[in-house]
């Protein structure tokens, strides 16, 4: 009579498919989805570039400055970009509803440029970059961040050393 | 007697429509795509069979073509061979990274990725590999396609 008891708790649990697509489909809290990208964050370092394995991260540079590409279609959701980014420029979401038309490929690609600007200091031209924070203490504040971003490498240098930070 | 002709065929191809077959074709994959398609298609928790389609061992039956893998040099030929007895219309579908750019055998000099510059594809599923939502996503695009082209 095993059967009969089977067959009543299927008949209480109701079906065990999922509805998509005719209704929502569950996701885990930590799925590796579709990539974000965050400019104002970005501090140009390329460590993402670098431990990207399929290569689907690169950087170009433009004449208006540094371009940060990222190509969906290349990414294999590994999420090593995401731990290595020192300022969570870089971060996944659970989005998966990536199927799209081939028409639509290229359109599949994060295109950001981190632009140039003249050093408030000194001149000279730079990129408009946030600062590192690795080792820096105290953090830096919002109007620190936007100060070291209107300055070149060598003239950030001078600022943190007049700062007090040892790096 | 040709009105008799024209609605028995629009009778047909509303019919066939409601249930187009699908293909696999493995194009060098590394098994992940293809655990996950079988897995859309095989376990009731997915389910694809409730968009009405079904899994077919034949390409000749065949309306819907998924093709995973980077298209390695080796099955190549098996694979163009393969994909040529599929029956017009068809729409493929590339599952995975692999036969859309390469993915992690990108520029690789044993793939032949990416595959669109060999077959047309219509629809992509990126993931490495896509979850199973994901490939019926890609489906239901591509059942709306192949439903404009009968």
């Amino acid at each position: 009579m095993n059967y009969v008891k089977t067959l009543i708790r299927n008949l209480i649990r109701g079906p065990s498919t999922v509805a998509y697509p005719f209704g929502p489909a569950w996701t885990p809290v930590h799925f590796r989805g579709r990539v974000e990208f965050k400019l104002s964050s970005c501090t140009a370092c390329r460590a993402c570039e670098q431990v990207c394995a399929p290569g689907a991260i690169r950087f170009d540079k433009t004449p208006e400055g540094l371009r940060f590409m990222l190509w969906h279609n290349t990414c294999v959701f590994c999420g090593l970009c995401e731990y290595y980014c020192p300022t969570d420029a870089i971060r996944q979401t659970d989005d998966w509803h990536m199927a799209h038309a081939t028409a639509n490929q290229y359109q599949m690609a994060i295109r950001e440029v981190i632009p140039y600007v003249s050093c408030s200091a000194c001149g000279t031209k730079a990129l408009a970059s946030a600062p590192n924070p690795v080792g820096v203490i105290p953090p830096f504040s919002a109007e620190e961040i936007e100060q070291q971003r209107n300055l070149c490498p060598g003239c950030r240098k001078t600022a943190l050393a007049e700062r007090g930070v040892t790096k | 007697m040709t009105t008799l002709i024209q609605t028995l065929s629009n009778r047909v191809r509303n019919m066939a429509s409601r249930s187009p077959w699908i293909y696999r074709i493995n194009a060098g994959s590394c098994n992940g795509c293809d655990v996950e398609c079988a897995t859309t298609a095989l376990i009731p928790r997915y389910d694809v069979e409730r968009l009405g389609c079904q899994y077919c061992g034949s390409p000749r039956h065949a309306d819907i073509v998924l093709i995973t893998g980077p298209l390695t040099a080796r099955v190549k030929d098996a694979v163009m061979r393969v994909y040529a007895e599929v029956p017009e219309p068809k729409v493929t579908v590339a599952v995975g990274v692999c036969p859309i750019s390469g993915g992690i055998f990108r520029d690789g000099y044993a793939v032949h990725a990416p595959i669109d510059q060999h077959l047309p594809v219509d629809v992509n599923v990126p993931g490495c590999p896509p979850r199973p939502q994901a490939i019926i996503e890609g489906i239901a695009q591509a059942i709306a396609i192949w439903r404009e082209r009968l």
